[in-house]
């Protein structure tokens, strides 16, 4: 039987092969080539595509660079969302790799959030586990660290060290032993087709007679028009990290072991492949 | 604000009032652009504070201001960030509670915060409504 501990080494290091491609507009002094890289599905984009950026900037003048941003389909893909999430999202049933265009023109201001440096990545994965450890501990663990135990954390994800990560974050996935889980799970549910980005709602992982709310239950409970009833046809897929979970996995292990490195629970829920 | 701007630029401001079901506070959400559309940078921002908010500013910009994804358009604002709201709210509520006298949480949060990035509530808020009580199930 795998160890728990074997599914957070196996999170860690999810990888997605992408190629990036310069958009077709963006004035170049010669041809430029697809770059290919695999994304680890825990960052964020703009964390991990120095190289990208330096690769189609050698073939562009300098004032024709502005700031960069990534699109898939036409769709602009939010940097702040992690990149597994996004795949999940918007390409998980495509094949593979995941063609992602690249732009340096005409930022959308009205759909991205600008990212000028690594100081705002930090700063927004930083509020990700502030807001997580708000909804599980009241924020005490969160409040109780260091300084330096808060910049291991996002060392640790910019460097991809995994030991160096879980050595603090293990303390932000205890809880005391007198209950049986989190005060509330840090979850955030997102779907291509609503107008809404997700769904974000309190929902405690133990039942008042202290039995475990499963992933099936925080469905039922926080989107229900999202799966079919069990005798009826199931038309979405629920994803995390590229998985269809069990719906009767309790909630409170999905959040101890397939969080993200923000101590969020990202969901997708898709359609199901008709084929 | 002296230095910001050679000229007078009028710039125009929307305000959202959310509640953080995390924190359990309200949450100020804004965007700001000029009159042409060209929405302001955050650190056009951060100098429009006003001058007596500007060292709080300093001591940690990333944790009092930034630019965030509105949770239900889905577009970027501009959030003031909610972990210390319930630190100063109490200590303010505390002395009219103590009293029995009349609070309404909204008014005295967003004067205290909305301040902070130019939106200043007109004394007319503080009125307490003549047909004001517990029974009231106005809007």
């Amino acid at each position: 039987m795998t160890d728990d501990k074997d599914v957070l080494r196996d999170v860690w290091f999810g990888r997605i092969p992408t190629c990036f491609t310069l958009y077709q507009d963006e004035i170049t002094e010669r041809e430029a080539e697809p770059y290919y890289l695999l994304l680890p599905r825990i960052s964020y984009l703009t964390l991990v595509t120095d190289k990208v950026k330096k690769h189609f900037q050698k073939v562009m003048r300098q004032e024709e660079v502005s700031e960069i941003w990534f699109e898939y389909e036409g769709t602009p893909l939010k940097w702040h969302y992690p990149i597994g999430l996004l795949f999940d999202l918007h390409a998980s049933n495509t094949a593979l790799p995941w063609s992602i265009t690249v732009h340096f023109k005409n930022f959308p201001e009205k759909d991205l959030l600008h990212c000028h440096s690594k100081d705002v990545i930090e700063a927004h994965f930083m509020a990700c586990i502030k807001e997580a450890d708000a909804l599980k501990h009241k924020s005490q663990v969160i409040n109780e660290m260091q300084k330096k135990d808060h910049k291991q954390l996002w060392m640790g994800l910019q460097n991809d060290k995994f030991e160096q990560f879980w050595a603090i974050n293990r303390k932000l996935m205890e809880y005391p032993p007198e209950d049986n889980g989190f005060r509330y799970i840090p979850f955030r549910i997102y779907q291509a087709t609503t107008e809404r980005p997700f769904i974000q709602k309190l929902f405690r992982p133990i039942a008042l007679g202290g039995q475990l709310h499963t992933l099936g239950d925080l469905l039922k409970d926080v989107c229900p028009g999202a799966i079919a009833p069990e005798d009826g046809e199931q038309k979405t897929q629920v994803m995390i990290h590229g998985i269809e979970p069990m719906l009767e996995t309790p909630i409170q292990w999905l959040s101890e072991h397939m969080s993200y490195p923000d101590n969020f629970l990202h969901i997708s829920i898709i359609p199901r492949p008709t084929d | 604000v002296a230095g910001v701007c050679t000229t007078e630029e009028v710039i125009r401001y929307e305000y959202h009032v959310l509640y953080s079901s995390s924190y359990q506070v309200p949450v100020l959400y804004f965007r700001a652009c000029f009159l042409d559309g060209r929405p302001l940078t955050l650190e056009e921002i951060w100098r429009s504070v006003h001058t007596c908010y500007q060292d709080r500013l300093q001591e940690g910009p990333w944790d009092t201001i930034t630019q965030q994804e509105h949770p239900i358009l889905g577009q970027p604002f501009f959030v003031l960030h909610p972990c210390r709201t319930n630190e100063f709210i109490s200590a303010v509520l505390a002395g009219p509670q103590k009293h029995h006298r009349h609070t309404n949480y909204i008014i005295l949060w967003l004067s205290t915060v909305g301040p902070v990035v130019g939106l200043n509530l007109p004394l007319s808020y503080a009125k307490v409504a003549p047909e004001q009580n517990s029974n009231t199930d106005s809007v």
